[in-house]
């Protein structure tokens, strides 16, 4: 039986703690009885913060009740992929390397959810270091999907996109470097929204691959989203590729009206899609027609090189990031991880070189291509999300796969920094959520954002219910 | 150089570190579909510049508004 209040929004629960008619003990005591219900269920988080979360939420009850509220977030149960520093905490990245490393620092986002005043609940489960489209590479054991425990929940963040389709909180936050948090979304039937590179600081997150890593946020609904983007983006001299930017207020910037828009779709990749996928991309890009929005057909051919030059940039910037605990201690990581590091060992630095230039290509396309357009929509995956006994092979996320049509689709947004929101869109006729992607061109965050809200306006995808909420 | 060379090259970046006969068939193989990757993406990038990476401070670029 789920508290009432945990079905809630961000939106709606802060104003429930903020005028006092819930306290955030309340609500926290809540989200953690409700996450060790279903933890043997979803194996979702590595660790549990029951007493410091229980001391931050009585403690966000006082500043309350004394007219010193901080925000939207104050007092709202979160949480964050264990990718992240937390000062006093383990942060483990899912490794046994890193079994009981407890960090004397806090992440960027961390400091800045502390200083919004969340009260971060757990810290979730993923694939090792974030290597991984499944959330089964773990040193902990795979994450199952609230909708159907026998599949996966996608990767890496999966851990996180669980959490918040079983609500046990409103808003997780995670990091993505080819696909992981757009992915695990769509897989649970959720928003996943990434900005562009360098909205939000990625200091104190292990690094997947520094050129493709960013951080992203999951909810129920866009405007969760935008709240949970303004109270982490901004900033941050500690990462290099930290972006100048003004005050974000992206939530009150929200508009409907997307008339006019000029909306692409790209067939040539949709050859393979899964039918019911299809169908319900269809049914969704019919709506945002009738919304207003101008669909036409586009052809991007480079587009065809991106899975393959994103694969190929992570495997050899994750084998430099990882080179000192690969040669001493390669038996810690889980093997399939360790295999796919000594495949990115094995890449020179010229072929790395020549990969860029092929991904500079891509870029080059894709800034002409936004020319002309608003955004990009496709299905976020080609299928729902597979069982969990495919291994790691079902995602298609191996390099020999990595030209499979598809995937293209799911990789080139990470890959040149791109924003990007995954919405529920469907249910397939096995159950399972199916998602569609809205990508902008670089800093169109808003734009984004704005489709994505119109589309949640338009459907109640992103109201349906998982197997273990019934 | 011959296939075997060539794996026998990439391998010693492994800088030391074994594998099992199976793990190192899975690797072996990925390689493979590696250098038919490189191929293709060299073939495609070939008249494309080369990018330079260098950061700049953002406190020492211009503004332009």
């Amino acid at each position: 039986m789920i508290s009432d209040f945990l079905e809630a929004d961000l939106v709606d629960l802060s104003w429930l703690i903020s005028t006092r008619e819930l306290s955030s003990a309340d609500v926290v005591t809540a989200a953690l009885e409700r996450l060790r219900s279903l933890e043997p269920k979803l194996n979702a988080f590595i660790t549990v913060l029951d007493e410091p979360a229980l001391a931050a939420a009585k403690a966000a009850d006082d500043e309350i009740a004394h007219g010193q509220r901080r925000g939207p977030l104050h007092g709202v149960p979160i949480t964050i992929k264990d990718m992240f520093a937390t000062s006093g905490v383990r942060t483990t990245g899912a490794s046994k390397i890193l079994l009981d490393w407890v960090p004397n620092f806090d992440a960027h986002i961390v400091e800045r959810l502390h200083a919004a005043g969340a009260i971060i609940v757990g810290k979730t489960n993923l694939d090792e270091f974030g290597h991984g489209g499944t959330s089964t590479l773990s040193h902990f054991g795979p994450v199952h999907n609230p909708w159907n425990t026998e599949r996966i929940a996608g990767g890496s963040s999966g851990g996180s996109a669980a959490a918040v389709a079983a609500r046990i909180c409103p808003v997780s936050y995670g990091t993505e470097t080819g696909s992981s948090v757009r992915r695990p979304a769509s897989y649970c039937g959720i928003v996943g929204f990434k900005p562009t590179f360098g909205i939000i600081s990625r200091y104190g997150s292990f690094r997947g691959a520094w050129s493709q890593d960013h951080v992203g946020i999951f909810a129920r609904s866009v405007k969760d989203i935008a709240l949970g983007l303004e109270a982490t983006a901004g900033y941050d001299s500690r990462d290099p590729s930290s972006v100048r930017q003004d005050t974000p207020t992206y939530a009150s910037h929200l508009d409907g009206n997307i008339k006019s828009l000029r909306v692409a779709i790209l067939p040539r990749f949709l050859e393979g899609v899964d039918s019911a996928v299809k169908e319900a991309f269809e049914i969704a890009v019919k709506a945002l027609a009738d919304a207003g929005c101008v669909i036409e057909d586009l052809d991007i051919p480079e587009l065809r090189y991106a899975a393959m030059t994103s694969m190929m940039t992570s495997a050899a910037e994750s084998a430099g990031i990882n080179r000192g605990w690969f040669r001493e201690r390669h038996q810690d990581f889980v093997p399939h991880v360790a295999r796919g590091l000594a495949v990115g060992m094995t890449i020179t630095a010229s072929e790395y070189l020549t990969v860029q230039r092929a991904r500079h290509r891509i870029r080059q396309a894709l800034h002409e291509a936004y020319e002309n357009i608003h955004l990009i929509v496709t299905p976020t995956t080609a299928r729902v999300a597979p069982p969990i006994a495919e291994g790691v092979k079902g995602n298609g996320d191996d390099t020999r796969h990595a030209s499979y049509n598809h995937s293209n689709l799911l990789r080139f947004p990470s890959m040149l920094g791109l924003p990007g929101c995954s919405v529920p869109c469907g249910i397939s006729p096995d159950g399972m959520p199916i998602g569609m992607q809205i990508i902008g061109a670089w800093f169109a965050d808003q734009t984004v954002l704005n489709a994505a809200w119109a589309y949640q306006s338009l459907t109640d995808w992103h109201r349906q219910k998982p197997a273990v909420c019934q | 150089m011959s296939e075997n060379d060539r794996f026998a090259h990439r391998l010693a970046l492994l800088g030391g570190v074994e594998f099992s006969p199976t793990d190192l068939e899975t690797i072996t193989s990925e390689i493979v579909d590696m250098d038919r990757i490189l191929t293709e993406l060299e073939q495609f990038a070939h008249d494309t510049p080369w990018v330079s990476l260098q950061a700049q401070p953002n406190e020492k670029k211009p503004h332009h508004d």
